[in-house]
């Protein structure tokens, strides 16, 4: 572990951004995201889990895919700087790694390069991720229901413990470890900052709630598939597709051509199961009419689906879509009542 | 390395109007740099992602086979924005696909086999292309049974072609149409109705099914009737897509996606999704 006093933090990203495209949280009116930073002062240090996700950092909200005109497709230049993210909570590393399944390659091809997103893999491959600890999460965290621990470095190449005076770092990979090498301004980290590190875990810990078992959530997903609890689960919601814009790991798109007079260009752009559209069909035909269906896909790809072709849940606690739900749609609520549906279907 | 989001330079080299309302058209596709067309090895039942620059990207299912090389065939019916604009395509344009998608029929298991194939509208494509490519490989398979249902005699897809497969005696082909028609030489009824009286023999037998929803809805209880175990029916299936790679999500039912673990299924893997057809 090393030791980077905050005030040669600024240098620190300073010289940061000499060779990375540098990512961080960055509160502007109001509201908070990562964005592009190039010293210290840019970047919120108090914001635990930003408003909008890392996601758009590799996946960004509106995509060029290519450029085109008469004479055909023209793929655009890409930066030759690796990409770099400070401040990345526990969570957030979890939901890249996550992606990185669906993007990185197809379940069945994985070595296949028409399975593999160019887009996705060209920002994220040699990016640098500076993971940040959690020394007080928030009452809407839920990570550690989802195997997250909120001092967890797990998928970190760089793991980080702000310890109030100084940030103390350790590696998380070989990437990280080569980097910590390589850093002039920090110094060793000393037992009291192990210490210190030490009790901020437990602290952070200590916050949250008790988890919910998990291990059944699959199973009982599929046992109430054809049940009616989901018009209840659903009641609420407006299908305004917010949850799955602020969610770190939906990651589903449109593609639409934007363009006049021959000359244009390819995008991808979010897109959500939340919507009639996204399933309507040129017949008219839509497989999921009923906005109750399309709440119950949301569920069910990320708590049943994802877990039957990745092994994981497709969730990572960070609590954004209870935050920005209008309704207050609570997903720990809608687990907790699937898990205890004692109705048909039931065990 | 490559980028799998960029088409494939096609020419259209011919079109065919399949019907009198002109909402079908056959479009053959030569790949613009050979070298592409060398790259592009596909089977019976995959798809391609058919791409007009400005206009947007369909899927559809390849009609012609890995037997007929050089071009690319597909057809397909005009009914939203893209399939419309396909429609004005001339010989000669440029177009782009993205492909092959998907998997396809499992012809190496139909092998040493007899083979149902029963296909409904101008959902006629892919089984044009795994019957092509069967009647070049006749002696891997036993019987051969095709039962093709339209509306009228004017909606069957290949009119020439199911012309020539009528004079083969290595093929049985029952052709049919909803209601009668003057000078119609054919059957006459649904598909399921038809499916019922012909009764093809289940021994050693491979069924493949492929049409519009309320086909296949009736005709699953038929072959069920006539004992065809669900591991030996296939199908095809569509939804909605965008990427064709399995990452956009549009097309994911249960825990499968259309575009990356089908769109060829068997009715027992159907069996298996909570939310299907």
């Amino acid at each position: 572990m090393v030791r980077l006093e905050k005030d040669k933090f600024d240098d620190f990203i300073r010289s940061l951004a000499g060779d990375y495209i540098v990512y961080a949280p960055v509160t502007a009116g109001g509201k908070s995201s990562f964005k592009v930073v190039e010293s210290a002062e840019d970047i919120d240090g108090n914001c635990l889990v930003t408003d909008r996700s890392p996601k758009e950092i590799f996946f960004p909200h509106s995509e060029v895919l290519f450029e085109y005109d008469r004479d055909g497709v023209r793929e655009l230049e890409r930066s030759g700087k690796p990409i770099a993210v400070w401040g990345l909570r526990g969570c957030d590393v979890k939901s890249l790694a996550m992606l990185d399944k669906v993007f990185g390659n197809a379940r069945q091809m994985p070595d296949n390069e028409m399975f593999q997103d160019p887009y996705w893999k060209q920002k994220y491959d040699d990016s640098l991720v500076f993971g940040l600890a959690c020394n007080e999460p928030r009452s809407t965290c839920f990570c550690n229901w989802l195997g997250g621990d909120p001092h967890g470095g797990d998928g970190s190449d760089v793991f980080v413990v702000d310890a109030g005076d100084a940030y103390l770092m350790k590696p998380g990979s070989d990437k990280g470890k080569a980097f910590i090498e390589k850093m002039t301004d920090a110094g060793p980290a000393s037992d009291a900052d192990e210490k210190k590190a030490g009790e901020l875990a437990s602290g952070a810990r200590a916050m949250l709630s008790d988890p919910l078992a998990l291990d059944e959530l699959d199973g009982r997903l599929k046992a109430v598939f054809h049940e009616d609890i989901w018009e209840e689960l659903s009641a609420k919601c407006v299908n305004c597709g917010a949850c799955a814009f602020v969610c770190p790991t939906c990651h589903c798109f449109d593609v639409q051509d934007e363009g006049k007079g021959g000359k244009g260009k390819r995008i991808r752009i979010w897109d959500s199961c939340m919507f009639p559209i996204f399933t309507k069909e040129a017949s008219g035909h839509n497989p999921r009419q009923l906005s109750r269906e399309r709440f119950k896909q949301r569920v069910m790809h990320k708590f049943s689906y994802f877990v039957d072709n990745y092994g994981e849940s497709l969730c990572t606690g960070c609590g954004r879509c209870v935050v920005a739900c209008p309704v207050n749609v609570d997903i720990r609520e809608v687990i907790k009542k699937v898990i205890l549906f004692e109705g048909k279907g039931a065990r | 390395m490559s980028n799998t989001y960029i088409p494939i330079n096609m020419r259209v080299e011919r079109i065919a109007v399949e019907d009198p309302d002109k909402a079908l058209r056959t479009f053959d596709l030569a790949f613009v740099d050979e070298a592409d067309g060398e790259k592009f090895t596909y089977m019976p039942g995959q798809f391609c992602e058919f791409s007009l620059l400005g206009k947007g990207e369909s899927p559809f299912g390849i009609a012609s086979s890995p037997t007929e090389p050089g071009f690319l065939r597909f057809t397909v019916n005009r009914t939203g924005s893209v399939t419309n604009e396909i429609h004005y395509l001339r010989v000669g344009d440029t177009v782009g696909i993205r492909g092959p998608l998907g998997n396809w029929y499992p012809v190496e298991k139909f092998k040493g086999g007899n083979v149902v194939i029963i296909g409904g509208g101008f959902a006629f494509t892919t089984l044009r292309s795994l019957i092509v490519y069967m009647l070049e490989h006749r002696q891997d398979y036993g019987d051969m049974t095709v039962i093709y249902g339209a509306r009228n005699p004017d909606l069957l897809l290949y009119k020439e072609e199911l012309e020539e497969w009528q004079k083969r005696d290595d093929l049985t082909l029952h052709l049919t149409i909803d209601n009668p028609v003057e000078g119609w030489t054919g059957m006459t009824g649904f598909v399921p109705a038809v499916v019922k009286d012909v009764a093809p023999s289940t021994e050693n037998a491979w069924v493949v099914l492929c049409g519009p929803p309320i086909m296949i809805k009736f005709t699953l209880p038929v072959l069920a009737e006539l004992k065809f175990p669900d591991a030996r029916v296939y199908t095809s299936l569509e939804r909605r897509m965008k990427c064709g790679i399995g990452k956009c999500g549009r097309c994911n039912i249960g825990s499968k996606y259309i575009c990356i673990d089908g769109p060829v299924f068997s009715m027992e893997e159907i069996g298996k999704i909570p939310e299907m057809i």
